[in-house]
């Protein structure tokens, strides 16, 4: 008996020498930003040098994953394959890390989509794709609120 | 050093037909613009000496498109060579048309065969690789990008999908008046039918967003010598400016809605430092308007209103025709066109409202106007440009 799994077919990031170290460690479901070695401010998106104070001694490393909803959308009519799975939820979090935030843009999982607000707790998840040698970053509830 | 002012002119404009699926390529829309363009301001092909094409190179991808025009338009020396976002471009122009770099410059764009919204892209066979930290990683797409602005805009000030209808509400009621528009013969909307539509990305309904069309335009810009011998109305380039903030949405710090604005904040009050005129000279403007909510945070980063209150200064109807600053007359890129790169359209539609040429819309005694070309997510890039007629 065998098990047919439903080839991923959404758009996959290409790996280069600068996001490698990013790629490497969230297969070991580890979320790492950029940190300048000089001014100790955090960034995301990574750019190549610090946007604070232009630096290029950038240090990957790993962040809490904690956050917040900063927004969302829920997604009726989606480009490709993601056409085939609406509605999906398109979520900006605000990581917990200062001085500089760190709004991060994913789909978020485990979620209602109509549950979403502004200001929820969330947390970054992980989803290793199948048959494909990546792991992805998600947005998905926190499930500690008290 | 001052802006020279009123030492260049838009002399000749051209639009071709808007519409979805046109049965010409982006090339010969090009191509019928700059010709339509040239003859409206009754110069020849062979005056042109500076190109701000659009669209890369339909010819060798590895050649910039200014190296191909210049052998498209007859192997002379082409001596400007502009890019950038349609207002922004054109004040560089006239700037560099005054310093005597060029005299005839003609900026253009044609777009055909293929989509913008979600529709434009196929299902593969295999997952497709992109950019790491580009949305589409994600699912996302301009209509998408936009939605996350509204909704953090709608949290912060209390703004409802009502306030946003508005906007498409009447920019089609300009679009009724303009037999050129691609959605005029559909008649008026109401905010029920635009609330009523189907959701794309929440919080944007169908109606909130722009078309999705096909077509091309072109715009010539020239100097005070020639200007004075052409066909038309020579309409003043006055000031203008361009700016880039971000390249990404996302990478934009908390908060998104800043006091001091962005890009589009800058080169507005760069446009009117410039063009020595007030926000309150401004007899008619074209906004850029991809989004309902788009036209809102025009109105407010560019201080025809305050931060967060664009929906009540909308609702006021100073943008509508009869009002005191009538916008988006050809009825926008919410029920005009959107042909894909189309902020030219709000300059085109300016330039026919300061020359009377508007017809049923026009603007009585229009004389000082301004464009907003805005783009790259989210007031990333703007370029604002105000202009007058004698």
């Amino acid at each position: 008996m065998s098990t047919v799994v439903k080839p991923y077919l959404k758009p996959l990031p290409k790996i280069d020498e600068f996001n490698k170290p990013f790629f490497d460690v969230l297969k070991q479901h580890v979320f790492s930003v950029p940190r300048c070695s000089d001014c100790g401010d955090y960034g995301w998106v990574p750019y190549p040098a610090c946007r604070s104070c232009h630096s290029t001694r950038l240090t990957w490393t790993p962040v809490s994953g904690k956050g917040e909803v900063y927004s969302y959308t829920v997604v009726y009519r989606g480009p490709g394959a993601f056409g085939e799975e609406v509605p999906y939820v398109i979520c900006m979090g605000r990581l917990d890390e200062r001085p500089r935030s760190c709004i991060v843009g994913a789909n978020m999982v485990d979620v209602d989509p109509f549950e979403v607000a502004i200001g929820m707790r969330i947390k970054i998840a992980f989803e290793d794709i199948p048959a494909e040698d990546i792991t992805m970053w998600r947005w998905a509830p926190r499930g500690d609120e008290v | 050093m001052a802006f020279p002012q009123r030492q260049a002119a838009i002399v000749g404009v051209y639009t071709t037909r808007q519409g979805r699926k046109l049965s010409q390529s982006s090339f010969e829309l090009e191509m019928e613009a700059i010709k339509g363009a040239i003859a409206d301001a009754g110069l020849q092909m062979s005056d042109i000496d500076g190109v701000i094409p659009l669209n890369a190179s339909p010819h060798v991808g590895r050649v910039s498109a200014h190296q191909f025009w210049a052998e498209q338009l007859g192997e002379r020396p082409l001596t400007l060579l502009e890019i950038g976002l349609t207002s922004g471009a054109l004040a560089k122009a006239a700037v560099a048309i005054a310093a005597g770099m060029a005299s005839v410059v003609v900026l253009f764009w044609g777009k055909s065969g293929w989509e913008l919204g979600p529709g434009g892209t196929p299902v593969p066979d295999r997952a497709p690789r992109a950019d790491a930290w580009d949305f589409q990683i994600f699912g996302g797409g301009y209509a998408h990008m936009y939605a996350l602005w509204a909704q953090r805009y709608m949290y912060e000030f209390g703004v409802t999908s009502e306030q946003l209808a508005q906007v498409a509400v009447t920019h089609r009621h300009h679009a009724t008046l303009n037999p050129d528009s691609v959605m005029g013969d559909r008649g008026e909307l109401t905010v029920d039918d635009v609330v009523g539509s189907r959701m794309v990305a929440s919080p944007l309904h169908l109606l909130d967003c722009a078309l999705d069309t096909d077509g091309g335009y072109a715009i010539v810009v020239a100097s005070r010598a020639v200007a004075e011998g052409t066909r038309k109305k020579p309409v003043w380039v006055l000031g203008g400016a361009e700016a880039a903030y971000t390249d990404f949405y996302m990478t934009i710090d908390d908060p998104w809605f800043k006091e001091q604005g962005q890009a589009v904040r800058k080169t507005g009050d760069l446009a009117f430092a410039m063009a020595g005129v007030a926000r309150d000279d401004i007899d008619t403007a074209g906004l850029y308007d991809c989004f309902t909510v788009t036209m809102l945070r025009d109105l407010e980063e560019l201080g025809f209103c305050k931060l967060g209150e664009g929906a009540d200064y909308f609702a006021e109807g100073h943008t509508r025709l009869g009002g005191r600053m009538p916008c988006n007359t050809d009825g926008g890129l919410l029920s005009n066109s959107h042909c894909g790169h189309p902020s030219g359209l709000h300059t085109i539609e300016v330039v026919r409202q300061l020359r009377g040429e508007a017809g049923e819309r026009q603007v009585p005694d229009a004389k000082i106007g301004l464009s907003l070309a805005q783009g790259s997510s989210v007031h990333g890039q703007a370029g604002t440009l105000i202009m007058a007629v004698d």
